[in-house]
Formats: structure tokens, sequence, C-alpha cells
């Protein structure tokens, strides 16, 4: 099925997704020491999480809204990642929304990248297509897991 | 003009020719036609539809040539009407194209009663306008010289003629007229309500001078079916009087004697259903071929209705259903709307599991789920790479070129990667049990390799390490994600009864398998 809006995730998704990510490895392999510290590994499995969505990111392109939006999030957490600390402190503020009053569009809003400001029909239109995508991702990752693992 | 009078006479077959014979026999007398048929073509005409074009053929000459007095207790004039009306039906089964022509012309003669009513015919005169087809048949009409003969006298029933020419025809003229003013005002009126665009506005009143031209407005909108069946893009107007003539569809299969009420029903039916575009036109009569023409044409009506953007310009066309609102704002609504579901249906194909669920809200419900627990499952992953990491070799290179690519190339059979992973962890967990056992027996060496994966479960999962019995609740809840490195990881967390274990392992493989099949069919 392949409906005029959502394309389907081909073979292209899941290997640029492989390489990209399998790269990132690499390089987190090459530049951190393999310490078992609780802490280092939550923040290198923070690291991976970010470098999977990232790679997953790339690997759609900009075709996508929610690739999109990830990507500029991206650039900006590159940007001012070293400069702006104490704001991306600031900006941290959680909305405290009583859990019983989200509406469930606002909870779909908030678990696609991007989603905060589209309307109804392409928020759909998005979750679909990144469904598609985190699936190939978890998937891939989950291979790799394996693969190593073993 | 020949069009117009070949689709005036022969206007109305539905009822008994018994009736269209009255009808007339009134007309003609003011007409002053000297037609006449002979018992021979009424035979021929009466007797089968089988051999029409024979009969055709031979009742034509026998018209042409010599209008002699037939024997009969039936008028001469509304016997050769009735004759005219024959012979366009017949023409009509013989042209290709006009299946439901022959519907209505096969069932009448055998249920020809040779004794006519005047009520009837008061009655159906008004519903003549609305019956035969006659695209096909003017076109051989117009070749017979006899026909063009009347053509010309019958002209004066032509649309735009007509209204002026009441001095003619009497009587049943005024019936006439206000068939034609009903019809081309309503069809005129209902074309801004329905139009959600100056463009189609403008076809429709193309349509509507199109209509003009071919036929007087009693013109059966069967005609104007074909026109749709042409034109399937769009024409609201032919679709419309589609839907008329659904209606007036019904009657020609009926008996005789319950057609006066049969018509009367039609025609109230047709009024009301040319105030509102009808889509749904129940259809109790109705011969195969009958039925078979409305459900295409419903069918295609319902395909164009059910893609409302179909654009011949840069407006979105939506056509208003019946018994909805019409205005613009309700129209873009319904689109949007529309959209909506479309859209829910496809999240419904991806999210597994949804099949039974219907209804927005449950959906969302779902469809959420899925994206957070497809987020939980990269954390996951994510932790546990980095957990083992540390155990990576150079072997880089041998997962490039295997693993990877060798999953990409199965794409088609997906199950395989998911197979090799799944019974990775088949063979890991007999391994990783006692390992856990022994390192959870040790103490402190287990805290490194237990505990993330551990504060991992707590954290990502935002489960509680509950007995396993709350375990498997939580997870049966999601026997499709394939969460067996979930179930995997409980077991390595807890480290229990490995009876549990393998009683859910097969569930989360089956799980597992199912997407994989998912998402191929995609």
């Amino acid at each position: 099925m392949s409906p005029k809006g959502v394309t389907l995730n081909t073979n292209s998704h899941k290997i640029k997704f492989a390489r990209r990510f399998i790269r990132t490895l690499l390089r987190m392999r090459k530049n951190a020491p393999s310490s078992s510290s609780i802490e280092e590994i939550r923040k290198r499995s923070q690291r991976i999480k970010i470098a999977a969505y990232s790679s997953m990111a790339h690997a759609v392109g900009s075709r996508r809204a929610w690739s999109r939006a990830i990507l500029f999030k991206l650039r900006n957490r590159a940007r001012h990642h070293g400069m702006m600390r104490r704001r991306s402190m600031k900006k941290r503020v959680i909305k405290n929304d009583p859990p019983g009053d989200q509406s469930q569009t606002n909870k779909l809003r908030q678990l696609v990248p991007g989603g905060k400001a589209m309307d109804m029909c392409s928020l759909l239109e998005e979750t679909a297509h990144y469904i598609r995508c985190l699936s190939t991702q978890v998937k891939v990752m989950q291979t790799i897991a394996d693969h190593f693992s073993k | 003009m020949e069009n117009e009078f070949f689709l005036n006479p022969a206007l109305h077959f539905e009822p008994p020719s018994a009736s269209i014979m009255a009808t007339w026999h009134s007309l003609s007398a003011a007409m002053d036609i000297q037609i006449q048929g002979t018992e021979q073509s009424q035979d021929c005409f009466f007797s089968s539809n089988a051999d029409q074009s024979v009969h055709f053929d031979s009742a034509l000459s026998s018209m042409v040539s010599s209008p002699a007095a037939s024997a009969n207790n039936v008028s001469n004039d509304s016997f050769v009407i009735r004759e005219l009306i024959g012979k366009l039906g017949n023409i009509g089964n013989n042209s290709a194209n006009n299946s439901c022509y022959s519907t209505p012309l096969n069932s009448p003669p055998k249920q020809l009663s040779l004794p006519m009513t005047d009520h009837l015919v008061k009655e159906n005169l008004p519903s003549l306008g609305k019956s035969m087809p006659l695209n096909s048949c003017v076109a051989e009409f117009s070749a017979d010289p006899g026909f063009a003969e009347r053509a010309a006298r019958f002209s004066r029933f032509g649309s735009r003629s007509f209204n002026g020419r009441t001095g003619q025809l009497g009587l049943n003229n005024t019936e006439f007229q206000k068939k034609p003013n009903l019809l081309m005002g309503n069809g005129n009126q209902n074309l801004p309500r329905v139009c959600s665009s100056p463009s189609l506005k403008a076809q429709g009143s193309q349509t509507g001078a199109q209509e003009n031209k071919n036929s007087s407005p009693l013109q059966d909108s069967q005609e104007e079916s074909t026109i749709s069946e042409q034109n399937p893009n769009g024409d609201s107007n032919s679709r419309k009087r589609k839907a008329v003539s659904r209606g007036k569809k019904e009657p020609p299969s009926s008996s005789p004697s319950a057609n006066a009420t049969k018509v009367g029903e039609a025609n109230d039916n047709s009024k009301a259903k040319r105030s509102k575009p009808n889509e749904d036109n129940g259809n109790g009569n109705g011969n195969g071929p009958v039925k078979a023409e409305d459900e295409t044409q419903k069918s295609s009506a319902d395909k164009t209705n059910a893609k409302p953007p179909e654009p011949p310009k840069d407006y979105i066309h939506v056509r208003a259903r019946r018994g909805q609102a019409t205005d613009s704002h309700s129209l873009a609504e319904r689109v949007r709307r529309e959209k909506i579901s479309e859209r829910m249906k496809l999240l419904q194909d991806l999210v597994p599991g949804c099949n039974k669920v219907t209804g927005k809200a449950l959906m969302l419900d779902e469809i959420i789920n899925y994206v957070q627990s497809l987020q939980r499952q990269v954390e996951f992953l994510s932790m546990k790479l980095a957990s083992v990491n540390t155990r990576m070799d150079a072997s880089m290179d041998s997962l490039f070129s295997k693993d990877i690519f060798q999953s990409n190339n199965n794409l088609p059979h997906p199950i395989f990667p998911l197979d090799s992973s799944a019974s990775a962890f088949y063979g890991q967990q007999p391994q990783q049990n006692p390992a856990l056992h022994s390192n959870i027996s040790n103490g402190t060496v287990t805290q490194c390799s237990v505990d993330p994966i551990d504060t991992a479960l707590c954290q990502s999962l935002s489960m509680q390490l509950l007995p396993l019995n709350g375990f498997s609740e939580s997870v049966a809840q999601y026997p499709n994600f394939g969460e067996d490195d979930l179930q995997t990881i409980v077991q390595m967390g807890l480290g229990q009864n490995p009876s549990r274990e393998t009683a859910l392992q097969p569930q989360s493989f089956h799980g597992s398998n199912q997407i994989p099949h998912m998402k191929v069919e995609q």
C-alpha cells in the first residue's frame, strides 16, 4: 500500500541509516574510552540515542517535516552547545500540564518531532512516516546489538 | 431539431404503451398526424424483441409507405406512436452502448394491455420526459426520411420553443410546460448549491445549455445519464438527473396497473430528489441490466464522491451528498474530515493490532502507545549498545558486510533477521540467566552489568520491577509489538522462572514474526 501522502520506506532508508549509525558508533568508540561506570554508560547511551535519531533523519533527508525538525534541532544544539549552556538550561523549563488534561493530539504532537506546528491532517501523515522509520531504526539497532552481544 | 423530435415522441416507454397510446392519441389528434400503422407491424412490435432489427425495418417500411388504417380497437394514431416508441426502443437495443434501454423496452411489451385509460395518460404525460434514452437513437433515426418529416412536426415540442407554443398542443401542453420549468428551474437552482467552484458552475451551465439543445426538458434523465457516462468526471447536473432517472427506471418493470401510483411516486421522488442531489436511490424494482447500470453509475458517482479532490481546475470539487449541508464551510469541513479519516486508515495499517479498533480516540490512543513503545525500544537498544560497546572489536567491518546488508537483502524476507535476533536471544537466555544468577549471587561484579539494565528498565519502560506476573501482564498488552527484547530483558533483569520465560518466548517470537509480515505486505 502506498497512498499518495506516505511514501514507502524502502531499503535505501535502512541502508543509509545503518551506515551512518555504525560510522557514528565507531567514532564514539574511538573517542571515548570504554568504561563501565554507570554514568558513562548512561551518557554514551544518550549519545547513541541521539546518533540513532540523527542518522535516521539524515537518511530520510529533508523530505519530511519530522526529519527536518530533528535536523534543525540538532543544528541548533550544535550551535548553542558550547556557547549558551545557561540559556539552554533556562529553556528546559517543562510545562507541567496535568496529565489528565492533555488531549491525545497534544500527546501525539509531543511524540512526533516537529509536531507542534502541524495541523491534524499533516500530523497524521507525519506520524505514519515516522512510525515506519522508527520501526526500521529499531530493527537495525536490534540487529547491531544482537551482533555485538553474540 | 430532429433530436427534439425524436426525443419527444419516444419520450415515454416506461408505462405500458397503452398509456403512451392514449397520450399520443390526444396529441396526435391535435397535430394532425396521419401516420398509421398496420396490424402487421403491430404484431412485429409486440411479439418479440428478439428480432427487433427485422421488425424494425419492416415496421418502418410499413409506416413510411402507407398509412393504412388498422382494424384494431386501438386507435391508429396512438398505435403509430406506440410503434414509434417501439422502434426507438429497438434502435436502442440495436445500439451497442445502451444496455439500460433494452430493459425498459423488454418489459413493457409483455405487459402491454391494449385498453388504455385516460387517467393513466394524464399522469404519465408529465413523466414522459424522463424515460427514453435517445442519444444513439437520435443518430439512427435521423437517417430515416419518414421520421425526418415527423421530426419537423414534432419539433414544436422542442424545449426552447416549447414554452412558446402553448396553443398548438392543447391541454397537455400545459403539463409539459410545467415540467420543463420545474426541471430546468430546479436544475439551475441546484447548481449553485452543489458547486463549490465557479468552474463547476460553468460546467453546469454548459450542461444546462446542452440539455436544452439536445432535448426537451421533459427529456429523460437517462439521456443525461448517457452524457454522464461520457463525462464521468463530472457533470453535476448529469449526476443529478441520473438520480432522477433511477427513480424513473423503477416503473418500467412494474405492472401497468400499479404504474399509475408508481409514476406518481416517481414524480414526487424525482421532485424531491431534484431538490437535493441524490446519491442513493433505492432500486426496489429493477431488471438486472437496469440495476447493473444503476450500480455502475452509482459506483462511478460514489467513486467520484469518494475522491472529492477531482480537479479539472484548481478548486477542489466536492460533492454534497444527500441529507448534508451544502454551504462552503461544511463542505470544506467534510473534505478535511475525510482526509483525516483516510490518514487514520493508513495508520491503522501501520500500527499492529489496530484492526478491531474503531473510532478516532481509540485509534489515537493506540498510535500514541505504539510510538511511545518504539521510542522506548530505541532508548533501550541504545542503552544496550552503550553497555555492549565494551565488547566491540574490529568486527565492525564484518558487521558492515554481513549483518546490515544481509538484513537489507532479506527485506522481502524480513523474518530472517528477526529470526536470527530472536534465536540469538533464545540462545542468550540460557547463557545469561545463569550468568545473572551467578552475578547476583556474587553481588559486586554484577552491579555494573545488571544495574544499568535495571535502571534502564525502570526509566525507559517506566515499569517497576514487579514480580513476573505483573511483567507478563504488561507485556501481554503488547503481544504484537514484538518486544521480544523487552521480554528478554525482563528475564535477564529478574532472572526468574525459566519456565515462565519459555512460555513467554514463543509468544514474543510469534509476535515478532507477525510484524515483519505486516510490514512486508505494505
